[in-house]
C-alpha cells in the first residue's frame, strides 16, 4: 500500500506537467482544429530557456519563467504566422508542417546549447513533507499549485473575457465568427501563444525533475499529447484528468516493467483509445455528409 | 511517351553503370539511399495515395532488420529464410499497427502509429535478445549463387533490382482499381463507401502494403550493414523519412524516391554539419507544405502553368469542352409495384436534439419519390440513415424485405442502393474519368491476390472498367471532361458528374439529395430528362428536392417531413393541398396556391 501510494504521488508530479503540455495541445485545438507536432519541441525550448536564465543569468527561478514564458509565446506566434496559409483547409498538411518545426526546434536547440544535456538544481531546496509515512517534494507540491493556478488563469480567460468568449466562437464556427467581426487569424495566433506559453511553463517546471537535453521534447511532447486525447481532446479538465492519467499509468508502468515503461504505456494507451477514441469527457465532432 | 520511354531507359542505363564511377564509401551511400527509397515509396503508399498518417514506417522497417538478425544469429537460420520470416514479422506489426485507423484518422493516428513505433524502439533497446543499447552485429551476408554479395559492388545489383521490382509493383498498385480505391478513400472516405469500396479492409490494405514495403528495406538494410542498433529506427529517422515523402510529393511515388534520393544526398554532402542539414530539411518540409504541398513532382506541372501565364508556353488551344447531350437508357418494363425500401419507425437523435422521430415510408420499385420539408426537418438524416452513415437510435431500414439497419455503407452500396450528396463530393484529385472508374469496379477486396500472383488478370479487368467507363461518360455527356479534375468543372456539370458516378453502380435504388440546388432552367430540364430515364431503366429513385416545380412534375408520390415527423404523403396534388404541408412551410394564414412559388425562390439562391 505504502509504495502504491508512493507511486501514486509520483505519477501525479509528473502528470501535472503532462497536464500542462495536453492544455497547450487542446487550446490550440480547440481553437483552430491543429494538432501541433512541434509542442514537445517548444516545451524542450522553453525548458532550455529558463534554465538558462535561472543558472547562467542568475535570475531568480520565478523571473527565468516569465522570460521563457514571454519568448516562447514569440516561438508560437511566428509558427502560426508560417502556417497560416493552411488554416482551415488542410489539417494533414498542417500536422506535418509543425513536425518540420520541430525537427528545425530541435537542431536549433543543439546548435545553441549544444547536444549534451544539464542538470537543474531544485529551486525549492526545502526538505520533503511527510503525511502518514509519504515522503512528498516540496517541489512537487509547487509544480501542482502553479498547475492548479494556470489552469483556473486558463478556464477564467476563456470563459470571462471577451478575447476568450472570442476564441471559443472561432472554435464552434470560424466562418460564423468572421462574420460578426472577429478577426479569425489573430485568435488563431493568440491560441498560439497562449499554447507555446503553457508548454514554456511545463518546460521550465520539468527542468528541476528531468535532465534538460535537445530530445527530451518528443517523449513529453507525446505523453502530453496521449493525455489530451485521453482525457477528450480539446477539452480543458479532459487535458488535466488525461495528462495525470497518463502521468499515474507512466509512474506505474516504470515501477512494474522497468525499462519496458514506455512500450506498456503506449501499448494501454493505444488500447483505451481503441475501444473509447472520444476520451473520457469526448470531443465535439459532428460528420456531416 | 516517346520520350518517357526514352528517358526511363536512360535512367535505367545510368544506374547499372553508377557503380564503374564511385568509390567504395560512395557505394555504401548508393546503397543506403536505395533502401530508403524502398521505404519512402512504402509511406507514400500509405500517406499519399491511401491518406493514412503513418508513423510507424521506421518501426516496420526496424522489425524486419532486427528480425533477419535475431533469427540469423539467435536461431541459426541462413540469411533468406531468416528474411521470409522478418518480412512476415514486419506484415504481422503493420496489421496491428493499422487495426486503430478501422477507429481513428488523422491527428489520432498519427499519435498513436509514432506511440507504437516508440515502443518497438523500446523493445529492442531493453531486451536482452535484440542486443539492447549495442544491437547485434555479425549478420551473416546473404547468398545468392555465383554472387558474392559480401561486395558492396553485387549488393547493389541485387538492391537495385529489388528496388525496380517494388517501384513497378507500386505503380501498378496506384494506376489500377486497387490503388484508385485508396485515392478515393484518401480524397473523401464517406463518398468512397457510398460508391460501395470498402474502406476498413482497404486501410488495413494500405497499412498491410506499406510494412512489406519497410520489411523489404529492412531484410536489405540487415543484409547490407550486418549490423542493427536502436538509432537506426529512432523517431529523429522517421521525421527524415517523412520529411523524403513530403518533400518529393507524397502523392507520386517517383516523387517519394526522388525526395529519399534528393535528402540522403544533402544529408551526405553535410555529413559533417549534421545539425544544420536537420535544420535545412526541416525548414524545407515547412516550406513545401505551406508553398508546395505536392512537393517536387508537383514541379513541372507548376512550371509549365507559370510558363503559361508569362506566356512562353503557347495555352490550351484546342476546342473548348462542352458538356454533351444526356442520351438516355434502353427503357425496361415497369417493375411490379413491390416495396423496394420500407421504413419503419426510424428515429435518430444526437444527443439532445430529435432529427427523426418515429419516421414510416415504404417506396416501391419503380416509383420516382419525392420528399420535400422545410430546412432542418431531416430528409438528409433519413438519407444518411437508409444508405448507412448513421445508425437509427430506434427503428428499421428494410430492402426488399431484407433487414439492412445496421449494414456499412458499402455493404448497402453492393446491395444496391447508390446516393449523391447535397454539396458534392467528388473525389477531388482524381479525375471525372477516375471518379467514375472507382464506382464502377464491383469487385471485393478479396479479390486483391490477383496483385500477387496473376497481374495480368488485374490489368485486363482494369481495361474492361475502361471501357465501361468510356461508354458511362459518352452517355452522360462527360467525354470531353474525362481527364479534368472535377473542381476546373462548372457547377452543373459537377453535379451530372455525382449522378454519373451513382449510376456506374447500376444501384437498384438512387437516392438523389437536392440534385437540383444551383442548377440553372436549363440544366434543371436535363436534369428531369435524366432521372425519368433513369426511371424507366427499371431504377427506382428517391429525391429530395426544394424545387417544387420539379418535384410536381417528376414525382409521382410525394413525402413531406417537417421537424423529423412525416406530416403528408400523397400524389404531389394532394400534397400540396393539405393544410398541415402549407401550415408547416408558410404558417397557417397563406394561400396554397402560393406554395410552389414561394419555395422555388428558395431554391434559386
Amino acid at each position: 500500500m505504502q509504495v502504491f501510494l508512493q507511486t501514486f504521488i509520483g505519477g501525479v508530479s509528473l502528470g501535472a506537467i503532462y497536464a500542462l503540455v495536453a492544455m497547450g495541445f487542446s487550446l490550440v485545438f480547440r481553437t483552430m482544429g491543429l494538432v501541433n507536432f512541434s509542442h514537445g519541441n517548444v516545451v524542450m525550448i522553453g525548458a532550455y530557456i529558463a534554465s538558462t536564465f535561472y543558472l547562467s543569468v542568475k535570475l531568480p527561478f520565478a523571473v527565468a519563467m516569465v522570460i521563457a514564458l514571454g519568448l516562447t509565446g514569440l516561438i508560437g506566434v511566428f509558427i502560426e504566422r508560417v502556417l497560416r496559409p493552411l488554416e482551415n483547409k488542410d489539417f494533414d498538411l498542417m500536422l506535418i508542417g509543425t513536425i518540420g518545426f520541430g525537427i528545425v526546434l530541435e537542431a536549433v536547440a543543439i546548435i545553441i546549447w549544444g547536444a549534451t544535456g544539464r542538470a537543474v538544481p531544485n529551486p525549492v531546496a526545502v526538505a520533503p513533507v511527510q503525511i502518514f509515512g509519504l515522503r512528498i517534494r516540496t517541489y512537487d507540491l509547487v509544480v501542482l499549485a502553479i498547475t492548479t493556478a494556470a489552469t483556473l488563469l486558463l478556464v477564467y480567460f476563456l470563459q470571462r473575457t471577451k478575447r476568450g468568449a472570442a476564441m471559443q466562437a472561432v472554435a464552434m464556427d470560424h466562418e460564423a465568427a468572421t462574420a460578426v467581426g472577429i478577426h479569425v487569424g489573430r485568435s488563431n495566433a493568440i491560441a498560439f501563444m497562449l499554447g507555446a506559453a503553457l508548454a514554456a511553463l511545463a518546460g521550465g517546471l520539468v527542468g528541476p525533475l528531468l535532465y534538460v537535453n535537445p530530445s527530451m521534447g518528443g517523449m513529453l511532447g507525446i505523453k502530453g499529447f496521449a493525455g489530451a486525447i485521453l482525457g477528450g481532446f480539446g477539452s480543458i479538465p479532459g487535458a488535466i484528468v488525461g495528462g495525470i492519467a497518463i502521468g499515474v499509468l507512466d509512474s506505474f508502468a516504470g515501477g512494474w516493467f522497468q525499462g519496458y515503461s514506455d512500450l506498456v504505456t503506449f501499448l494501454v494507451f493505444t488500447m483505451i483509445i481503441m475501444i473509447r477514441p472520444t476520451g473520457i469527457f469526448g470531443e465535439r465532432t459532428v460528420n456531416r455528409a | 511517351m516517346k520520350y518517357r520511354i526514352a528517358g526511363i531507359a536512360a535512367l535505367v542505363a545510368f544506374a547499372w553503370y553508377l557503380p564503374y564511377q564511385l568509390d567504395s564509401y560512395m557505394i555504401h551511400v548508393a546503397n543506403v539511399i536505395i533502401v530508403f527509397a524502398i521505404l519512402a515509396i512504402g509511406l507514400g503508399l500509405v500517406m499519399g495515395v491511401a491518406g493514412q498518417i503513418n508513423l510507424a514506417q521506421i518501426a516496420f522497417f526496424g522489425a524486419a532488420a532486427y528480425g533477419t538478425a535475431i533469427l540469423t544469429t539467435r536461431a541459426g537460420f541462413g540469411f533468406w529464410t531468416a528474411a521470409a520470416l522478418a518480412m512476415l514479422i514486419a506484415a504481422t506489426i503493420g496489421l496491428l499497427v493499422g487495426t486503430p485507423a478501422l477507429r481513428m484518422q488523422s491527428h489520432y493516428l498519427g499519435i498513436v502509429t509514432l506511440g507504437l513505433a516508440l515502443a518497438l524502439t523500446n523493445w529492442v533497446t531493453n531486451a536482452h535478445i535484440a542486443g539492447g543499447a549495442e544491437g547485434i552485429s555479425g549478420i551473416p551476408a546473404p547468398e545468392l549463387p555465383g554472387i558474392d554479395l559480401h561486395n558492396a559492388y553485387f549488393f547493389y545489383y541485387l538492391e537495385l533490382v529489388v528496388f525496380l521490382l517494388a517501384l513497378a509493383f507500386g505503380l501498378f498498385v496506384v494506376h489500377t482499381p486497387l490503388g484508385r480505391k485508396m485515392r478515393a478513400m484518401r480524397d473523401d472516405s464517406l463518398a468512397a463507401g457510398a460508391v460501395g469500396v470498402e474502406v476498413p479492409q482497404l486501410r488495413m490494405t494500405a497499412f498491410f502494403l506499406s510494412s512489406i514495403y519497410g520489411g523489404l528495406a529492412g531484410v536489405l538494410y540487415a543484409g547490407l550493414i550486418r549490423y542493427v542498433a536502436p538509432e537506426s529506427f529512432s523517431i529523429a529517422n522517421m521525421f527524415l523519412l517523412l520529411a523524403m515523402v513530403i518533400i518529393g510529393g507524397r502523392q507520386s511515388l517517383i516523387g517519394c524516391v526522388v525526395g529519399a534520393v534528393a535528402l540522403s544526398l544533402l544529408r551526405e554532402v553535410l555529413v559533417d554539419y549534421p545539425t544544420y542539414a536537420q535544420v535545412a530539411y526541416g525548414s524545407v518540409v515547412v516550406l513545401t507544405v505551406v508553398f508546395a504541398p505536392t512537393g517536387l513532382a508537383g514541379l513541372p506541372k507548376r512550371i509549365r502553368g507559370l510558363l503559361r501565364r508569362v506566356g512562353w508556353l503557347p495555352g490550351d488551344t484546342g476546342p473548348v469542352p462542352k458538356l454533351g447531350p444526356f442520351l438516355p437508357y434502353a427503357e425496361t418494363p415497369r417493375p411490379a409495384a413491390e416495396p423496394i425500401l420500407r421504413i419503419d419507425e426510424v428515429s435518430m437523435h444526437f444527443r439532445g436534439l430529435k432529427a427523426l422521430q418515429e419516421i414510416s415510408m415504404t417506396v416501391n420499385a419503380g416509383e420516382i419519390r419525392g420528399i420535400v420539408g422545410p430546412n432542418g426537418s431531416g430528409k438528409t438524416t433519413l438519407f444518411n440513415v437508409v444508405s448507412g452513415l448513421y445508425r437509427p437510435t430506434a427503428g428499421r431500414v428494410y430492402l426488399a424485405d431484407k433487414d439492412m439497419t445496421a449494414a456499412s455503407p458499402h455493404v448497402l452500396a453492393r446491395k444496391g442502393i447508390a446516393r449523391t450528396f447535397q454539396n458534392l463530393r467528388l473525389f477531388a484529385l482524381l479525375s471525372v474519368r477516375d471518379n467514375l472508374l472507382v464506382a464502377l469496379d464491383q469487385t471485393s477486396i478479396l479479390s486483391n491476390w490477383r496483385y500477387v500472383l496473376w497481374q495480368a488478370g488485374v490489368w485486363r479487368h482494369d481495361q474492361s472498367l475502361r471501357a465501361e467507363a468510356d461508354e458511362l461518360l459518352q452517355r452522360f455527356g462527360l467525354t470531353d471532361f474525362a481527364d479534368s479534375a472535377p473542381g476546373e468543372l462548372p457547377y452543373g456539370t459537377q453535379r451530372r458528374v455525382e449522378i454519373a458516378r451513382a449510376m456506374a453502380r447500376r444501384p437498384s435504388l438512387l437516392l438523389l439529395d437536392e440534385p437540383a440546388a444551383g442548377l440553372n432552367g436549363e440544366e434543371v430540364r436535363q436534369l428531369s430528362e435524366i432521372v425519368r430515364s433513369i426511371r424507366a431503366s427499371g431504377v427506382t429513385v428517391v429525391i429530395i428536392e426544394h424545387n417544387m416545380g420539379l418535384v410536381m412534375s417528376l414525382c409521382e408520390r410525394v413525402t413531406v417531413l417537417a421537424s423529423g415527423r412525416v406530416i403528408a404523403d400523397g400524389t404531389p396534388a394532394e400534397v400540396a393541398r393539405a393544410p398541415q404541408v402549407v401550415e408547416a412551410y408558410l404558417g397557417d394564414s397563406a394561400m396554397s396556391e402560393d406554395v410552389p412559388e414561394i419555395v422555388e425562390t428558395e431554391a434559386a439562391r
